[in-house]
C-alpha cells in the first residue's frame, strides 16, 4: 500500500443502522489480496473486512478489480497472494475448506446463469439435495416457499428461457437462498436488466438486507446505496481506495478519484 | 357462405333488401376455388414462372423420368431376382444355423417396438413416413412370401410391425410438454433401449443359440453398428472431458487419441483389428472389430462433445459452483447433460455414417457381412452374371436403416422444445 493511495476509513459505518453493528464479529476478512491475470494487476493489496449482518456495497468504474474481488471470496476467482477467511474458515487450496465456504456463501450473478435445461423449482432444489442432502419433498417445500418470498411462486414449473430477465434474477437470488447461506455476493445484479425490471429486483435485495442478511454488493444503483449500504467502498485500479458511510460518500469524499468517480455517475 | 348466420328479421318499415353479399378474406376465397384451379396455379407459379425455369423443369423431368424408367425396366423386366431369393439366408444371416430362425425373429420383434416407441415419444407418423412403412414392409413382405422362407417369417413380421405400432401408440400417450411424467417415459424408453442390444445377444446365443462366429449378412451389420456407436459414446465423454481438462498430461493424451484415431481411414483401423490387435487381446475377430470401431467412433464423437461443452457460457461451471456443487457434480448435472444435448445432430450424423461403414468390413476382415456375402452370392457360377441385382439390393437394405435413423433424429431435434435447449 502506496502512501499515495491508502486507503482512508470514514467514521463508524452506522449512518442506516444507527450502531446496529455495534458489537458484531468480522464474518469476512481479507489481508493484503492481491490477483494477476497474466501481466494485468487486477488487485492490488486489498484488505478489508466486514461485520456480520453489514451490507457493503463496492463502487468503481469498470476494470477497477470490484467484480473480481468478490469472486475471491468464494474462490471463482483464485487469489494469489494475502489472506481470505470467511466465518473463521481460511480460504485456501483445501477443498472441505472450500466447500464449507461455499455453503455459507450464496451468489448472484449479472448474467443470473441459471439452468437452462432445469425447472425454476429444480434450479432451486439442486443446491439442498446435491450438496445439503435434503430430501427432494423438503427442498421442494423450501424451494416453494423462497418462490413466495422473491414474489413469482406460479413460475415454479416454468423454465427459466420462459421468464423475464427481473424474473429470473428473482430465481437466481432465491437459488442462492436456498442454501441458506450466511454471506450474499451480488455482482452486478441489475446491469443485464431492462430499466423497469430493476426496481424488482433491487426491492428483492431491500427485503433480504431488512431480514439481517451479511450482503456485499457490486452495483451502480446509487440509489439502492445510498439507501440501503452501511458502508460503501471504492475501487480503482484494483486497489481499495476509500470507503465510509453513504453519507461520508456522498456529502465530503475525501480521495481526488472518488471525487471525479462520483461526479461521473452522479 | 353455408355458414352465414341467421339475418334477423327486417324491421317493419325497412324496404326489402338484396341479400349481403360476404366478402371471404383472401386465403377463404382461395380455399374455396376448385381445386383444378389451385392446381394450375400452383403449377405455373412453381414450374412455369419463366422461360428459364420452364427449361429447368422439363430438363429435371426428362432426367428422373429416365433414372425412374430405367430401373422399373431393371427391375420387373431385365434384372434375375432368383439369386436373391436362393441367397436369402446367407444375405440376411450368413452363418447362422438356419434352425434358430425364431431367435432372428425374436430379436425383431423385441427391436420393433423400442423404435416404434421413438417414433411416438419424439415425433408422429406423418404421410410421408408411413408411406415408407408401407413401402419398405411391401419390401420385406415380399422377400418372406417369395420362395422358401415359409409362412413363419411373414407371421413374425407381421407381429412385429405390429409391436413397432403398438409401442408408438403406447408413447403418443406420453404428454408432449417437458415435465415430471414425460421425463419419466424418456429415461424408460432409454433404458430399455439401452438393455435392447444386450438382449438381443442374449436371444441369438444363450441355450444353444449361434456362436459369434456365425453372424453374417445383415444381421451383422445391424449388430456392429449399434455396438460401434454405443461403445463409441461411451468412451467419448470422458475423452472430451479429459481434453478439456486443465492438467496437461491428460487432456495432451486424449488430444494425441484423438489426432492419431481421427488421422487415418476406418479402413486402416480395421487391418489393426485384423493383424495388431490379435496380439494384444486374445478374443474372437468380432469382438475385436467391435472394439475398434468404438474405438474410431469416440474420436470423432468426443470432438462434437468438446464443441458443445465450449458452446456453454462459462457461467454455468460457476453458478454450479457457487451453488456449492463438487467439481463432478457439476459436470454431472450441469456442463454433461447440456453439452450432449448440444451434440446430438452431428452424433447421429456420425452414428450414420458408421452404419455405411460397416460395409467396408468385409472388404478387408474374413467377417462376412452384408456387402461380403453379396459377393459370395455373385461368386456362384450360376449368379456371375448377377451382380448388379445383389449389390442393388444390398444398397436398399443399407439405405432403409439410413432413412430410418435420419427421420428420427430429425425428429428428435424439432422435438426440443422449450427448457430442453
Amino acid at each position: 500500500m502506496t502512501t499515495e493511495t491508502e486507503a482512508t476509513t470514514a467514521e463508524q459505518p452506522s449512518a442506516n443502522g444507527a450502531d446496529r453493528l455495534a458489537g458484531q464479529p468480522d464474518i469476512i476478512m481479507t489481508e493484503g489480496v492481491d490477483k494477476w491475470f497474466g501481466d494485468f494487476q487486477a488487485l492490488d493489496d486489498v484488505t478489508l473486512s466486514v461485520k456480520e449482518h453489514e451490507i457493503v456495497v463496492i463502487l468503481g468504474p469498470s476494470g477497477s478489480g470490484k467484480s473480481t474481488f468478490i469472486r475471491c471470496l468464494n474462490r471463482l476467482e483464485e487469489h494469489d497472494a494475502g489472506r481470505i477467511v470467511i466465518d473463521g474458515i481460511e480460504l485456501n487450496e483445501d477443498v472441505r475448506n472450500l466447500r464449507a465456504i461455499r455453503e455459507e456463501v450464496g451468489m448472484v450473478f449479472q448474467q443470473f446463469n441459471l439452468f437452462p435445461h432445469l425447472s425454476v423449482l429444480n434450479n432451486i432444489t439442486l443446491g439442498p439435495q446435491k450438496v445439503r442432502r435434503m430430501p427432494k419433498l423438503d427442498a421442494e417445500q423450501l424451494a416453494m416457499e423462497l418462490l413466495e418470498r422473491v414474489g413469482i411462486p406460479e413460475q415454479a414449473d416454468k423454465y427459466p428461457t420462459q421468464l423475464s430477465g427481473g424474473q429470473q434474477q428473482r430465481v437466481a437470488i432465491a437459488r442462492a437462498l436456498a442454501m441458506r447461506p450466511k454471506i450474499m455476493l451480488f455482482d452486478e445484479p441489475t446491469s443485464a436488466l431492462d430499466p423497469e425490471m430493476i426496481k424488482e429486483v433491487l426491492d428483492v435485495m431491500r427485503e433480504l438486507a431488512e431480514s439481517g442478511m451479511t450482503m456485499l454488493v457490486v452495483t451502480h444503483e446509487m440509489g439502492f446505496a445510498r439507501e440501503v449500504a452501511d458502508r460503501l467502498v471504492f475501487f480503482d485500479e484494483g486497489q481499495l481506495i476509500e470507503q465510509g458511510t453513504p453519507q461520508h460518500f456522498f456529502e465530503s469524499p475525501r480521495e481526488e478519484r472518488t471525487k471525479l468517480f462520483l461526479s461521473q455517475i452522479l | 357462405m353455408a355458414e352465414q348466420p341467421p339475418i334477423p328479421p327486417p324491421a317493419a318499415a325497412a324496404p326489402p333488401q338484396p341479400p349481403r353479399k360476404v366478402v371471404l378474406p383472401p386465403h377463404r376465397e382461395r380455399a374455396h376455388r376448385p381445386w383444378r384451379v389451385r392446381a394450375e396455379e400452383w403449377v405455373r407459379r412453381n414450374l412455369f414462372a419463366s422461360p428459364g425455369q420452364t427449361l429447368l423443369t422439363f430438363a429435371s423431368l426428362a432426367l428422373v423420368g429416365l433414372v425412374i424408367a430405367g430401373a422399373v425396366w431393371f427391375v420387373f423386366f431385365q434384372a434375375n431376382w432368383r439369386v436373391i431369393t436362393v441367397n436369402r439366408w446367407l444375405l440376411f444371416a450368413g452363418g447362422f444355423p438356419l434352425d434358430e430362425k425364431w431367435r432372428l425373429w425374436l430379436s425383431v420383434a423385441l427391436v420393433f417396438p423400442l423404435i416404434g416407441a421413438a417414433y411416438g415419444m419424439w415425433a408422429s407418423l406423418g404421410r410421408r413416413d408411413l408411406l415408407f412403412i408401407a413401402l419398405a414392409g411391401a419390401f420385406v413382405f415380399f422377400l418372406t412370401a417369395h420362395g422358401d422362407a415359409g409362412p413363419s417369417s411373414s407371421v413374425w413380421f407381421a407381429a412385429s410391425l405390429a409391436l413397432f405400432f403398438l409401442g408408438y401408440r403406447v408413447c403418443r400417450f406420453v404428454p408432449r410438454e417437458t415435465g415430471r411424467p414425460r421425463t419419466l417415459a424418456v429415461r424408460t424408453l432409454a433404458a430399455l433401449l439401452a438393455l435392447a442390444l444386450p438382449l438381443v445377444l442374449i436371444v441369438l446365443m444363450v441355450g444353444g443359440g449361434a456362436q459369434a462366429s456365425q453372424f453374417g449378412g445383415f444381421m451383422l451389420n445391424l449388430i456392429l453398428a449399434p455396438v460401434g456407436i454405443v461403445g463409441g459414446l461411451l468412451l467419448a465423454v470422458p475423452l472430451a472431458l479429459g481434453r478439456a481438462s486443465s492438467l496437461r498430461a491428460i487432456s495432451w493424451t486424449c488430444t494425441a487419441y484423438i489426432e492419431v484415431i481421427r488421422g487415418a481411414p476406418l479402413i486402416g483401423w480395421l487391418f489393426v483389428a485384423l493383424f495388431i490387435l490379435e496380439d494384444v487381446i486374445s478374443s474372437p475377430l468380432i469382438v475385436r472389430t467391435m472394439i475398434v470401431l468404438a474405438v474410431f467412433t469416440a474420436a470423432y464423437v468426443a470432438e462434437y462433445i468438446r464443441g458443445g461443452l465450449q458452446s456453454l457460457p462459462r457461467g454455468q461451471g460457476e453458478a454450479g459452483h457457487a451453488v456449492g456443487l463438487s467439481h463432478l457434480q457439476t459436470l454431472q448435472v450441469i456442463v454433461l447433460p447440456q453439452a450432449l444435448r448440444v451434440s446430438i445432430p452431428p452424433i447421429v450424423g456420425q452414428a450414420i455414417g458408421l452404419w455405411k461403414d460397416t460395409a467396408l468390413i468385409s472388404i478387408i476382415l474374413p467377417l462376412r457381412e452384408l456387402v461380403g456375402n453379396s459377393r459370395a452370392a455373385i461368386a456362384q457360377a450360376e449368379f456371375i452374371p448377377d451382380r448388379i441385382e445383389v449389390y442393388a439390393f444390398a444398397a436398399v437394405l443399407f439405405w432403409i436403416v439410413a432413412f430410418m435413423m435420419s427421420r428420427i433424429s430429425q425428429r428428435m431435434e424439432r422435438a426440443q422444445g422449450v427448457g430442453e435447449r
